[in-house]
């Protein structure tokens, strides 16, 4: 009997042979963007997005938040909503912080981006260790909901949360910029923040340890922006850590790898994480497919590959169809390597090329890949 | 002859705990306070951006650097008329329309000032029309337009769009850049120039204003 879509992609995850290339699709930009301007094409018209993949043939991939929510405890939060923006107000016994978020469906589904980080000045130090401390996580049951409705046609993409400790310290709770500042001045009680914070994410990952769920998405949007030797200071053994929980459990872990790589490419492997989802190749970014490969070294599965931008309509179908088998050759023999959107089906690209890779991968993709 | 190698490199390599007393020693040793900013720190800045583009220096670097500058320049902004400090040209910076990432636009921003353009930083999710109120205000030599989504990446032809409907395309030069961002599709957008990362627009930027 012939491989399920989800059974493909899970048995490429774990570094074994299948039959041809699994293709994991992602539309939900394209989707939402469609739907919310009710412009999806006359045939697509009140479907969801797993049916529309499914449709091309591709084995589908949904990004869905996390599998914990999370409740607060020895505090009050004040949540003021006002259209698409929330304030919420953290009242604790050591103080009070706010974040100002605004929601939206820019990026595919809904995301909050931070308009006013959590913390702001050094002050704010005791008063997110004492949220972090009292925040208590739970099973997200909408999660049971997905995995039913996607079934085995693809992979509901979640883990304990988009990022994984250290990054939700240095991206969610300060930014970027501030966290380095604060690096320079304040190493120690970012070092402790860090601390605080990986307990509560370690204790989601139980959770989802404890789930139906195979491959546990550990951190998102990696870029070059996450500096070495920071990266090896708090995430690597972060990551090393949570692995060690994940495949004591015999389950694999993942990371979307969607931004410039070259710097923290050669780290990957310290890692220990099975999969890189999202990894975006040049045009959109500066490494080659080659170079992945070669970098990620031959424990890792390469998820991933045909940048957003080729869907476009500036590329013409041959360009795309040259790119594609490109990629698929440059993988070749094609152990450990998933096909897939790097990160997503553009608002303006065809969802007809969707079908268009998995007509090339019938060509072109049957394992071991001949060049 | 005055040395502002030291300095310079300190900027480079991000040491702000010592650019005040080497700008100290430069001004004891006859220098002016413009040439320790030309010859020195925006030197220094310059450097960073060319490491920023090959790869060697990450946005760590750069803050690093940025700060070792400002530090040093709360010290001569006293000793020196704002006019005097030579400026390379006047930039309009931001994310477009809908568009609320701005790590990419602040690194850029970052380089310019730190090379010694004038920066307006209008953040981000910036309307066209907000561009073109600034246009005509400012009267800028350069707009730089910054988005990340492949949703609003098409705001840079909006942008363009307008200046041009309100007939201020002909006085700036406008550059694009952002994640999704290629060469060819800003120049299918309109624009004059693309830039992949801070370092390179820093280089671009000069061009465009013929320095």
């Amino acid at each position: 009997m012939e491989m399920t879509q989800k059974q493909r992609i899970l048995t490429v995850a774990r570094g074994e042979w299948v039959d041809k290339l699994p293709f994991g699709a992602r539309i939900d930009v394209w989707y939402n963007y469609h739907s919310a301007h009710g412009t999806l094409p006359e045939k697509y018209k009140g479907w969801a997005q797993t049916d529309i993949i499914a449709d091309q043939n591709a084995g589908a991939q949904k990004r869905f938040f996390s599998i914990c929510k999370e409740r607060f405890h020895d505090m009050e939060v004040v949540v003021k909503k006002d259209g698409d923006w929330e304030t919420r107000e953290y009242i604790t016994p050591v103080g009070t912080a706010s974040i100002k978020l605004l929601w939206s469906t820019n990026e595919g589904p809904w995301l909050a981006y931070e308009h006013e980080k959590l913390f702001k000045s050094p002050k704010d130090y005791p008063v997110i260790k004492y949220i972090l401390e009292h925040t208590e996580p739970y099973y997200n049951d909408e999660y049971t909901k997905e995995r039913a409705e996607m079934g085995e046609r693809g992979i509901v993409m979640t883990g304990t949360g988009l990022w994984g400790a250290p990054q939700r310290i240095m991206r969610e709770i300060m930014g970027y910029e501030l966290f380095y500042q604060e690096m320079m001045d304040n190493e120690e009680k970012v070092a402790e923040l860090i601390e605080v914070m990986s307990e509560l994410e370690l204790k989601k990952l139980k959770i989802a340890i404890n789930s139906e769920l195979e491959l546990i998405n550990l951190c998102a949007n990696w870029s070059d922006d996450i500096h070495t030797p920071v990266f090896r200071q708090f995430f690597t053994p972060y990551f090393k850590k949570a692995n060690e929980m994940i495949h004591a459990a015999g389950k694999l872990s993942m990371a979307h790898t969607d931004g410039e790589m070259r710097r923290l490419l050669p780290l990957f492997p310290e890692t220990e994480i099975d999969v890189a989802e999202a990894v975006t190749p040049a045009p959109q970014t500066r490494v080659t497919m080659s170079e992945f490969r070669k970098g990620f070294g031959d424990k890792v599965t390469l998820w991933g590959g045909i940048s957003s931008i080729i869907f476009e309509p500036g590329y013409s179908n041959q360009e795309f169809d040259e790119l594609v088998v490109g990629l698929i050759k440059a993988m070749a023999p094609g152990q450990r390597f998933i096909l897939g959107m790097a990160d997503n089906l553009p608002f303006d690209g065809d969802i007809n090329r969707v079908g268009r890779v998995v007509d090339l991968i019938e060509k072109h993709g049957s394992l071991p890949i001949w060049i | 002859m005055i040395d502002y190698s030291k300095l310079s490199n300190a900027v480079t390599n991000g040491e702000w705990k010592k650019t005040p007393e080497l700008t100290q020693e430069l001004l004891s040793a006859g220098a002016k306070p413009e040439d320790v900013i030309s010859k020195a720190l925006q030197a220094g800045m310059e450097v960073v951006g060319e490491k920023y583009s090959s790869g060697e220096f990450f946005l760590p670097d750069m803050l690093r650097a940025s700060r070792a500058m400002n530090v040093a320049m709360e010290a001569l902004k006293p000793l020196v008329e704002d006019a005097k400090i030579a400026k390379l040209g006047r930039v309009v910076l931001a994310t477009v329309k809908n568009d609320m990432h701005d790590i990419g636009k602040n690194i850029v921003c970052s380089f310019m000032r730190g090379v010694g353009f004038e920066v307006i930083d209008l953040g981000c999710n910036v309307s066209e029309d907000k561009f073109v109120e600034t246009v005509k205000n400012e009267n800028p030599d350069i707009v730089g337009l910054s988005a990340l989504l492949t949703t609003t990446m098409y705001e840079i032809g909006t942008v363009i769009k307008k200046l041009e409907a309100e007939g201020l395309r002909g006085q700036v030069k406008v550059m694009a850049g952002g994640a999704p961002v290629t060469e060819r599709f800003a120049l299918q957008m309109g624009a004059d120039a693309y830039a992949k990362d801070g370092g390179e627009a820093v280089r671009i930027a000069k061009r465009l204003v013929g320095r």
